[in-house]
């Protein structure tokens, strides 16, 4: 039996004739933090939306818990927390108001009042109306609407938007204790940074094509490694024209080098010569996440 | 499903009072002063204007018919219009609506709760309209000449209430149909006002007649015979089944639906090669 919480295959979605998302297949496994990277309209609400069945998709499938979106929709949402891109409240309403109407409706025992020990760590004031608070503040409405029930899956679509750095962290922390508890997160973000702190995996959706599934580690592991070699006199010209290697920058002693494969060849190379120095440096998820979307090279380059 | 309506009653608290007090301007002004203008309104019963209104004001019946189980519904239904279209379509385009179809609600449970919530709080507003009339009526019954008792006030204005399901369920049908409440509300409001103007005109004009089953509002009657004798059960039963089909079509539809991205239902998806 699987242990995939998500399944989706081929899964394709056309608003009319504009594209959503278009043949993705993604795998995520239960107690995992999966980070779901892509700019703006890469198909990352849509992929979302389809599995809490807010839509069918145009072809394909996609299972939550083993079971159809379509078909098992209500059964599958029991056991989702969800908090939407773009989140919209009852302006109405007070905060626990809205807190005590969403537990009564998900009939939810197992949340027995989660929500105010959540509001505290948040530091929202749920006797405010929504009306009255902040963007920061009512998203935080929706944090805490998604983890209240400490569902067993939880959908969360650029959680940290509008919030400050000392809420982004404690949302953060929400997540790893989601992880430490055995759920599964789905998290969707632009943020990379966030996501290199809190996934496990991470997929890579471009134009609303999944480009990459990998371990964050791998990520890291088969990441682009920027050298700077420094030379007693004049670089030497052409002695690094190494497959996977590229220039970067070329001064009168020094050259900075992006490896992408074949290091050794590329130290074998400088040893040759006679080099002062050498630096290196760290490339970030956000490096490697723009490698993916370079639009130069047309394809995915790392 | 029981706790969604719960919840959609507890949001239209405010709206039940503030429309239940708000019409009952109705029989607190029209039936408060027609012991002092009733004689003035005899004389100008037989005024075709107030037949193409579907106005009738011959009598103190007649006027109580005309007022409410003419016009009494006629004002109602723009509550019940603004409210049906502002559940569905109104909150799928300011994006609440996602916060709900996401939760574990089948759609037709959504929808319905929806609908009994909207035909509750019509029944509310309308119960407080038909309390105040009695009581109004009471106020004046020594001063006038009628068979009319008090209770019948509170049946006279329940009556129309039909009329109001109807309407709200059509502009749900609608609401659920549109992604846009605007354009809900703009055709569930030129049905009530087609509705009322083609009901009394093609009464009035042979050319029209073969039309007027078609009109909502030829269901309704307020003439001082409806008053007396009670609503025709026929008519009742056309209003209450045209509120069961368009609520069935509203499920229907809703659950078709591609939620949050605007679409009608009738767009279809095409993959490109």
């Amino acid at each position: 039996m699987t242990n995939n919480v998500i399944e989706t295959r081929d899964l394709t979605v056309y608003y009319g004739k504009y594209r959503g998302i278009l043949d993705v297949n993604l795998s995520v496994e239960k107690g995992e933090v999966f980070g779901f990277l892509g700019p703006n309209g890469a198909g990352k609400t849509t992929t979302q939306r389809v599995l809490l069945d807010v839509f069918p998709p145009t072809k394909g499938q996609a299972s939550v818990f083993g079971k159809d979106c379509q078909k098992d929709g209500v059964e599958i949402r029991k056991h989702i927390g969800y908090l939407p891109g773009e989140l919209a409240l009852y302006a109405n309403m007070r905060a626990r108001d809205f807190f005590k109407m969403y537990e009564y409706l998900r009939k939810d025992k197992k949340s027995n009042g989660y929500w105010k020990e959540l509001a505290e760590r948040l530091d929202l004031d749920t006797s405010r109306k929504i009306s009255q608070f902040s963007r920061g503040n009512k998203q935080k409405v929706g944090i805490v609407a998604a983890f209240m029930d400490r569902a067993d899956l939880l959908i969360l679509d650029e959680p940290t938007g509008g919030l400050d750095p000392l809420v982004q962290k404690t949302v953060l922390e929400l997540v790893r204790e989601t992880k430490a508890d055995g759920r599964t997160v789905f998290f969707s973000s632009h943020i990379l940074s966030e996501v290199q702190a809190v996934c496990d995996r991470v997929g890579i959706i471009r134009d609303g094509q999944l480009v990459a599934t990998q371990r964050v580690e791998d990520l890291f592991a088969q990441r682009m490694n920027r050298l700077t070699l420094i030379f007693e006199d004049h670089p030497p010209v052409g002695a690094f024209n190494i497959e996977g290697v590229s220039e970067l920058d070329l001064t009168r002693q020094s050259i900075t080098l992006e490896v992408r494969e074949n290091l050794p060849a590329v130290l074998t190379a400088a040893a040759q010569h006679h080099v002062m120095d050498i630096e290196t440096h760290n490339i970030s998820l956000e490096e490697i996440f723009l490698a993916y979307y370079s639009k130069d090279e047309g394809d995915i380059n790392v | 499903m029981f706790r969604l309506l719960v919840q959609e009653l507890k949001f239209r608290r405010n709206a039940i009072i503030g429309w239940g007090v708000g019409l009952c301007f109705f029989p607190l002004v029209y039936i408060g002063i027609y012991p002092s203008v009733a004689e003035e309104m005899a004389g100008l019963a037989d005024l075709e204007i107030y037949a193409a209104m579907g106005v009738n004001i011959g009598t103190f019946g007649d006027w109580i018919g005309s007022i409410l189980v003419v016009l009494l519904p006629l004002v109602a239904s723009i509550y019940a219009i603004g409210n049906s279209t502002g559940t569905l379509a109104g909150e799928e385009e300011d994006g609440r609506l996602e916060m709900l179809v996401t939760l574990p609600l089948p759609r037709w449970q959504i929808v319905t709760a929806k609908a009994l919530a909207l035909m509750i709080s019509s029944f509310l507003i309308y119960l407080i309209v038909s309390i105040v009339s009695w009581l109004v009526f009471i106020g004046i019954e020594g001063q006038i000449e009628t068979d009319l008792m008090g209770v019948d006030m509170f049946r006279v204005v329940l009556s129309s209430w039909p009329y109001v399901f109807a309407m709200a369920m059509i502009a749900l049908f609608l609401a659920a149909f549109c992604s846009r409440r605007r354009f809900a509300t703009m055709i569930s409001t030129a049905i009530l006002v087609i509705g009322y103007f083609g009901s009394n005109l093609s009464a009035s004009t042979p050319l029209l007649e073969p039309f007027e089953p078609f009109f909502l509002h030829t269901y309704l009657d307020g003439t001082g015979t409806a008053i007396l004798e009670g609503q025709k059960t026929g008519d009742i039963l056309v209003l209450l089944g045209v509120g069961a089909v368009a609520l069935l079509l509203a499920v229907i539809f809703f659950q078709r639906r591609k939620l949050t991205v605007g679409a009608w239902p009738w767009q279809r998806d095409k993959v490109e090669k």
